[in-house]
């Protein structure tokens, strides 16, 4: 514990002192900003369904998909690639705690980055909004998407840690990551585009594709409704691929 | 410096370690300990698997078969213990390029369980012994030189006075200067700390090592003291005696001594000829060979035993084949 205590506060220091780390902060607010701004305009030329919060929060895989990968990539593959992480691993800290330490440090940047964007709402809602109408800033959608990304995010970094921690290289382990969790993302909704007529021979899969539904969750998320099954698929996903990153760590050679 | 009970403990034990990548065998059979407070030498030529050994040594690296153990501890089944009572520096000595000395130093510090009320006591006392503290210790070691950067891995080494340190090629890159400090600091170690250091620059080894393991084609060809070395590999006692007599004469006055003993002219010089004279390493003629050549009547300038040092050592041990190394 101490080992990984110590490991944290290292990585989330080298992160957030990192210019590669603002970066990708600037690139994602211009991105968010952007996005909401968008979403703004959209809201304001015609009645919509859902607000400029919801509707910035329904792109929330343009940042997942293109600035996740780029935080995750280094965590490990940059280190495997100068040597530093075998080093590493000749002092008594443990693969788990190594790979603890950069998934929570990594975590809590892309949590920082979304925290960040809640200002978007504000901001919006402080210049453009009228007293009494709350449906620029949104707080249900707000807090809930919030909650989403924050959650779901748990697994999706954990994906990029585990992509990363099998290659050396930090494009291509940006590159897997982009590639796994487009599938992870896509992946509900894509088995009902499939062009399968009859679903009766495969109706096991129904269930668990329901419960992939990533853009299913995030509506339950920003309507206040807190589902045990995605919580549960996000631990799970979480807690696999840390272990085969550990599992990958301890059983690589330098 | 050490208690009793620990002495008998091998500080570092390869027990018919093996490596295997497919069909290439790195290394083989290797068997070999180094004893508490002990400097040993790691050799052999490029290719030998000198750094293969050391990263099994360090738990970096898995065996094929084999054990490999730090003071009692296997690498293998119990790595952490292993890992706290030794420390490696790996050939290139990856380091991380955007932290300064001294922050770099109190993160392993602290990785390395040194108690917290110490790790700043700790990193001064590495940095003033590697001599860090004045010129280093405030730079990022990006921007520090191949030497400065050898300091800081051996610094690091240093830092939780562990039980064994592990060095693969610790002077490599390094100017004269710098290697004269890594040769003193190393000597500063002994009776401390068990030193297994790989090099192939013999007369370092030479300097510092009480002991050396010669390895070649990842077999152990010869390990043990150098004087005992010598002894074992040198295949006879070769002497240049400088004498008014021509190499014939000089012969038969040393096989007065010792009738197994062979001689060859090695020129002339300013009226003095020059003999090149063999006896067998087990003559009892060669502690009085001077003596002796004088009694016979020879007009000596100069009798002086030739030099079989380490890389004698070394290239006899070397060339022999691996099945004939000596046992410990």
């Amino acid at each position: 514990m101490r080992h990984f205590r110590v490991l944290l506060l290292h990585e989330l220091r080298c992160a957030l002192l990192s210019g590669a780390t603002w970066s990708v902060a600037a690139l994602f607010l211009a991105l968010m900003g952007a996005v909401h701004w968008f979403a703004v305009l959209e809201c304001s030329r015609a009645p919509t369904p859902w607000t400029p919060t919801e509707g910035t929060f329904r792109l929330f895989w343009v940042p997942l998909l293109f600035i996740l990968p780029l935080l995750t990539m280094r965590t490990f593959a940059e280190e495997r690639r100068s040597g530093t992480l075998a080093a590493l691993l000749t002092t008594p800290a443990s693969a788990t705690s190594v790979v603890w330490a950069k998934f929570l440090s990594t975590w809590t940047v892309w949590a920082l980055l979304w925290a960040a964007f809640t200002a978007f709402p504000g901001l919006t809602e402080h210049r453009l909004g009228t007293p009494g109408d709350a449906r620029l800033a949104d707080p249900v959608a707000l807090w809930g998407g919030l909650a989403f990304v924050l959650t779901s995010g748990l697994m999706h970094v954990a994906v990029g840690v585990l992509c990363s921690c099998i290659t050396r290289n930090p494009a291509l382990a940006a590159l897997l990551t982009f590639i796994a969790l487009l599938t992870l993302t896509a992946a509900g909704g894509a088995i009902d585009s499939l062009p399968i007529e009859s679903w009766e021979w495969m109706g096991w899969l129904r269930d668990p594709a329901d419960h992939l539904r990533t853009f299913g969750h995030l509506q339950d998320f920003a309507s206040g409704v807190i589902d045990s099954r995605p919580l549960v698929l996000y631990a799970t996903g979480t807690l696999l691929c840390l272990g085969l990153s550990v599992l990958a760590l301890e059983g690589q050679e330098s | 410096m050490f208690p009793d009970a620990e002495k008998s403990l091998a500080a570092v034990a390869a027990e018919g370690l093996t490596k295997r990548y497919g069909s290439l065998t790195a290394i083989e059979d290797l068997s070999f300990s180094v004893a508490p407070g002990e400097v040993v030498g790691f050799l052999g030529p490029n290719g030998a698997g000198k750094s293969t050994t050391l990263r099994i040594l360090a738990g970096t690296m898995a065996a094929t078969s084999g054990r490999a153990s730090i003071w009692g501890a296997s690498v293998a089944l119990d790595p952490a213990a292993a890992k706290r009572r030794m420390a490696y520096m790996p050939e290139n000595n990856p380091l991380p390029e955007d932290l300064r000395v001294e922050e770099y130093l109190t993160l392993r510090a602290r990785l390395k369980d040194v108690e917290p009320a110490n790790v700043k006591a700790r990193v001064a006392k590495v940095m003033e012994d590697c001599d860090l503290a004045r010129r280093a210790s405030g730079r990022l070691i990006g921007h520090l030189s191949k030497g400065f950067r050898q300091r800081v891995g051996i610094a690091d080494a240093l830092l939780a006075e562990p039980k064994v340190v592990l060095l693969d090629e610790p002077t490599i890159g390094l100017d004269p200067h710098q290697i004269l400090g890594i040769r003193d600091l190393i000597r500063s170690l002994r009776g401390r700390m068990a030193v297994l250091i790989s090099s192939h620059i013999l007369h370092e080894v030479e300097q510092v090592c009480d002991k050396v393991v010669i390895i070649n084609r990842g077999r152990l060809v010869a390990q043990g003291r150098p004087a005992d070395l010598r002894r074992e590999l040198r295949p006879a006692a070769s002497f240049t005696v400088v004498a008014r007599e021509e190499a014939a004469a000089v012969l038969a006055a040393a096989r007065s001594l010792d009738p197994a003993a062979t001689a060859e002219d090695a020129g002339e010089e300013d009226g003095w000829r020059r003999t090149r004279l063999l006896l067998p390493a087990s003559s009892p003629a060669l502690e009085s060979l001077a003596s002796g050549l004088a009694l016979a009547g020879l007009r000596l300038r100069e009798a002086s035993e030739d030099r079989f040092g380490l890389e004698e050592i070394f290239l006899a041990a070397t060339r022999r084949s691996p099945g004939e190394r000596r046992r410990p």
